[in-house]
């Protein structure tokens, strides 16, 4: 059993008035490969260094198995952990790389070599055991620094971001691979990066990290579907979500919204949350929401908001349109099929699907509710 | 491609004044070093061909020649390796995230700055058998008994004054070594750590091994330096007493300008010869020292 | 990111540490700080009293150095002798480093070669013979000639410090000047020198520093007392008054303050001036 939790975890730099991390709690279940999301600087790096013991708490807790281990040196965390750099040792072969670990933890030698041998053999290492790190390609390297942390069987892997110096391609393959090892393993796993498609693809659950501060947690899927605020709206999607800024209307005694020339009705939700809302607030759809024609047609979920096309971005599988919807400040993007006949300047009826559309309160930023739910 | 090329005007008015100085007072001299080693060089200009005399002479014949290079050769080897390992101590003492690190960085340095004249001043006043300071606290701490006449006494001449020296370049070394230290990348030092590794265990393993194009170079460095020592010796002892501290550098000044025969062809050989030994000894070190790999980083 | 001594000593006890640090500062700092109260006191009083501070702070000394010691004929020969040979260091090793590294020629690797062996050469190499050649050029005990002796011997430093540096500037510059109409030599002025300056602060710096303290080559080829320098002329004084210990230590702390005052404000520069070339 290898949980790993955090509480309250916190961290000031030196010389800095603000705190990087801002009482992070959070729990990772043994086995689980969660994964923390968010752009720079938002303090995944530190969080992570903080429970390898890399770096000393401010404060809050570290927890492997419930066992505090704050005040543990890392080096007896039993934690193995795979750098941005890879940070493997230049002076050493890629055997020694790996079995210098074990090594300093007095592993009998054929234990080691059985282990490195065979960890070479799943990451395809063993024609390069001989060889120093600067003979070797990046995506070599990248596996030789898996290698060493595969070998250690520690309670905890932590990744800081471990694909971002490989090219595209070599980044999805390596994906795949990192994905099936721990499927094989099982050992929980704690994964940094700033990618979005790494977190949808390798996590059973990510959390989004902003400014210091847990947004939301979840399965991958569940937070695109529902995201907490309009921040993991826009940073989960690409292209993100579309935001607009729709009216609160009181109309005989039933509220409605209008975006632009359209006017939903808003009687899907409670109206105390209306009435907490002042005069107006963010209606969220993803592009992917938008039709250039009707998906089910005749179900009036689906609304038509009459636009003028801005720019078409054909990207091969499928287009993209920028459009502005009349009445409507902001530029939306909708995805359509690749056949589409659209041109700029031309005018077009776009569906939205209501069922799929999320009210954001601008003040707070976070979500009221999903239309249709 | 034009921007690449001048004209041979150009070039001329660009390298022409150093060359000239160059060729006049380092070419020629060199040259003529080499001219004057196989003559002997009598007053006024006196010019006698004696073949390989010198150098025969120089090996088989002359004791002193043999005790400057016995004095050189400890000298070196010993200050050399105690310069290089205490630079590296106090590089790690600093970087170890000492109180104050700036500050004393700076304190350290000073003895390198200053010349050998202060120096030599200021230590053989310290080493002064009366009120000399090493005495003095020798004295107050109450091993009294072992104050000595630091640089009278012929046993202890040489160590003295290879103390001083030591003093005065420590503070080299730690500049070098603790830039390399910095340099060193932290996410290693990181890793080391999640290996297992103790602070021993990362000196040891981990930055020792890393550092070891620095350690060559500056292992290198010293030993050349040390092997040509003439200003603090000269200063401190003038290559007494007795020989005892007598370097190659201050006899082959000795032969020329102390001596009761004039001769610049004598002293010349002992240049020549030495150089050679020098680059000798450079040859050999860099060959046995340096890493066959690159160390990439 | 941690300080990189924490990932290294970490969570290590520090008192032995802070002891070690407080015993090399004293050893580093304290004969400066010793010789610097000498300098303030009378011999007399120093015999008395070896490591009293000093009583009445006898700033007078330093008058009296000056004037009635011959310290100003030192001070100024050696100021002479090292900004006139510092300049020209500068300005000639600046116009070899240029062409080496900007121009492509047949001699381009053979020239390099001639004047970086000049790294390895050792002083008793070349003192013999250029005692001779000076005494026969009538340079003998002259400022000018130790001037060019000190030049000759350093430019193989200095072109190494400027030209690794000069190679660094992008090609580009150099090409948009050449389209722009610029001469080779307004080139050199208006491109290297300006974006070299870096470097070339660094080579002032060691070279002042080095030959600011030469001593072998001085004593060498300078023998009248109203030629020496600084390092000779101390060497003197305490060759005839060897126990006028007082005078001595406020001679030897005209020749330190020098040093002090630019290090106070300048440490980094010359840290880093000094230690150049050492550093990869």
């Amino acid at each position: 059993m290898a949980e790993v939790a955090l509480n309250g975890l916190s961290k000031r730099y030196a010389g800095s008035g603000e705190l990087a991390v801002k009482g992070m709690t959070l729990t990772v279940a043994d086995g689980e490969f969660m994964v923390l999301l968010g752009p720079s600087g938002c303090g995944k790096s530190s969080v992570l260094r903080m429970i390898a013991g890399l770096e000393p708490i401010s404060a809050g807790t570290v927890s492997i198995d419930g066992k505090v281990i704050n005040a543990m040196p890392a080096k007896d965390r039993d934690i193995a952990m795979v750098f941005q750099s890879y940070a493997l040792y230049p002076h050493m072969d890629v055997f020694n790389n790996l079995a210098f670990g074990l090594r300093r933890r007095s592993v009998p030698r054929d234990e080691i070599e059985r282990r490195v041998n065979a960890a070479a053999a799943q990451l395809g290492l063993t024609p390069f055991l001989k060889r120093k790190p600067h003979a070797l390609s990046g995506g070599q390297r990248q596996r030789v620094a898996l290698g060493r942390a595969i070998v250690r069987e520690p309670k905890v892997f932590l990744f800081d971001e471990p694909l971002s110096n490989l090219d595209a391609a070599l980044r999805v393959t390596t994906r795949n691979e990192l994905i099936r090892q721990q499927q094989d393993i099982g050992i929980t796993t704690i994964y940094v990066t700033h990618d979005q498609i790494e977190a949808m693809t390798m996590g059973h659950r990510i959390c989004i990290m902003d400014k210091g501060e847990v947004v939301q947690i979840g399965p991958p899927l569940a937070v695109y579907r529902d995201p907490a605020n309009t921040f993991v709206a826009r940073f989960l999607g690409n292209p993100p979500m579309n935001l607009m800024r729709v009216a609160l209307e009181a109309d005989a005694g039933e509220a409605r919204l209008r975006l632009g020339t359209l006017t939903l009705p808003a009687a899907a939700w409670p109206a105390d949350r209306l009435g907490a809302l002042g005069s107006g607030a963010l209606l969220g759809i993803r592009p992917e929401d938008l039709y250039e024609t009707s998906p089910r047609p005749g179900d009036d979920s689906l609304l038509p908001l009459p636009a003028t096309v801005a720019a078409v971005e054909p990207l091969g599988a499928e287009t993209l349109l920028v459009l502005t919807l009349d009445g409507v400040e902001e530029e939306v993007i909708a995805r359509c099929g690749r056949e589409t006949r659209l041109r700029p300047g031309g005018r077009a009826t776009i569906m939205l699907d209501s069922a799929a559309a999320h009210l954001f309160d601008p003040a707070t930023t976070r979500v009221i509710a999903r239309i249709g739910a | 491609m034009g921007a690449r090329r001048a004209r041979p005007a150009t070039l001329l008015v660009f390298l022409a004044p150093a060359f000239l100085l160059y060729a006049s007072f380092t070419v020629y001299p060199v040259l003529r070093t080499f001219w004057n080693s196989i003559h002997t060089i009598g007053p006024h200009n006196v010019q006698l061909f004696v073949g390989l005399a010198n150098f025969r002479a120089l090996l088989f014949d002359d004791e002193v020649f043999w005790k400057a290079v016995g004095n050189t050769a400890i000298f070196t080897v010993v200050a050399t390796v105690v310069d290089v390992v205490g630079g590296l101590l106090l590089a790690l003492c600093l970087f170890s995230g000492a109180p104050f690190a700036k500050l004393l960085r700076v304190v350290w340095f000073t003895p390198v700055l200053m010349s050998y004249v202060v120096v030599g001043i200021i230590w053989v006043w310290i080493y002064d058998y009366d009120w000399g300071l090493a005495n003095l606290i020798l004295r107050s701490i109450g091993l009294g008994a072992f104050e000595q006449s630091w640089l009278g006494d012929p046993h202890t001449a040489l160590w003295s004054v290879m103390a001083t020296h030591i003093w005065k370049w420590l503070g080299f070394n730690m500049i070098v070594f603790l830039a390399a230290l910095y340099a060193l990348p932290a996410e290693v030092l990181g890793a080391a750590e999640l290996d297992n590794c103790g602070w021993l265990a990362k000196l040891v393993y981990i930055i020792i091994p890393m550092l070891r194009p620095t350690i060559v170079n500056l292992l290198i460095l010293s030993f050349v330096g040390k092997m040509m020592i003439f200003d603090l010796v000269w200063i401190m002892t003038g290559g007494g007493p007795l020989w005892s501290t007598e370097t190659v550098s201050t006899y082959v000044y000795k032969r020329a300008f102390d001596w009761n025969t004039f001769d610049l062809g004598y002293p010349s050989a002992i240049a020549v010869l030495w150089f050679i030994i020098i680059l000798a000894f450079v040859f050999a070190m860099t060959h046995v020292l340096r890493s066959r790999d690159r160390l990439e980083y | 990111m941690a300080a990189p001594g924490n990932l290294w000593l970490g969570h290590l006890r520090r008192s032995p540490l802070l002891l070690f640090l407080l015993l090399y500062t004293v050893l580093a700092g304290g004969p400066f700080l010793w010789v610097a109260s000498l300098s303030l006191r009378t011999t007399p009083e120093i015999f008395a009293h070896p490591f009293a501070l000093p009583g009445p702070l006898h700033w007078e000394k330093f008058a009296e150095a000056w004037t009635r010691s011959n310290y100003s004929t030192y001070f100024w020969n050696s100021t002479i002798v090292v900004v006139t040979a510092v300049v020209l260091l500068t300005v000639i090793g600046a116009m070899v480093a240029h062409c080496l590294a900007r121009y492509q020629f047949r001699g381009n690797r053979l020239a390099r070669f001639v004047i970086l062996s000049g790294l390895i050469l050792p002083p008793q190499l070349l003192i013999l013979s250029l005692f001779q050649i000076l005494l026969e050029f009538d340079l003998y005990n002259t400022l000018s000639g130790l001037i060019l002796v000190y030049v000759a011997a350093h430019l193989a430093v200095t072109v190494y410090i400027l030209e690794g540096f000069f190679a660094q500037i992008p090609q580009d510059l150099f090409d948009a000047a050449r389209i722009d109409g610029y001469s080779d030599f307004e080139i050199f002025w208006r491109i290297t020198l300006p974006i070299g300056t870096p470097a070339i602060f660094t080579a002032v710096t060691l070279n002042f520093i080095i030959l600011w303290n030469e001593f072998l080559y001085a004593v060498v080829l300078l023998t009248e007392d109203d030629k020496r320098t600084l390092p000779l002329g101390i060497m003197h004084f305490m060759g005839s008054h060897q126990l006028d210990i007082g005078m001595l230590a406020t001679g030897l702390m005209i020749a330190i303050l020098p040093i002090i005052l630019l290090y106070a404000f300048f440490s980094e520069t010359m840290i880093r001036g000094m230690t150049a070339g050492a550093v990869r």
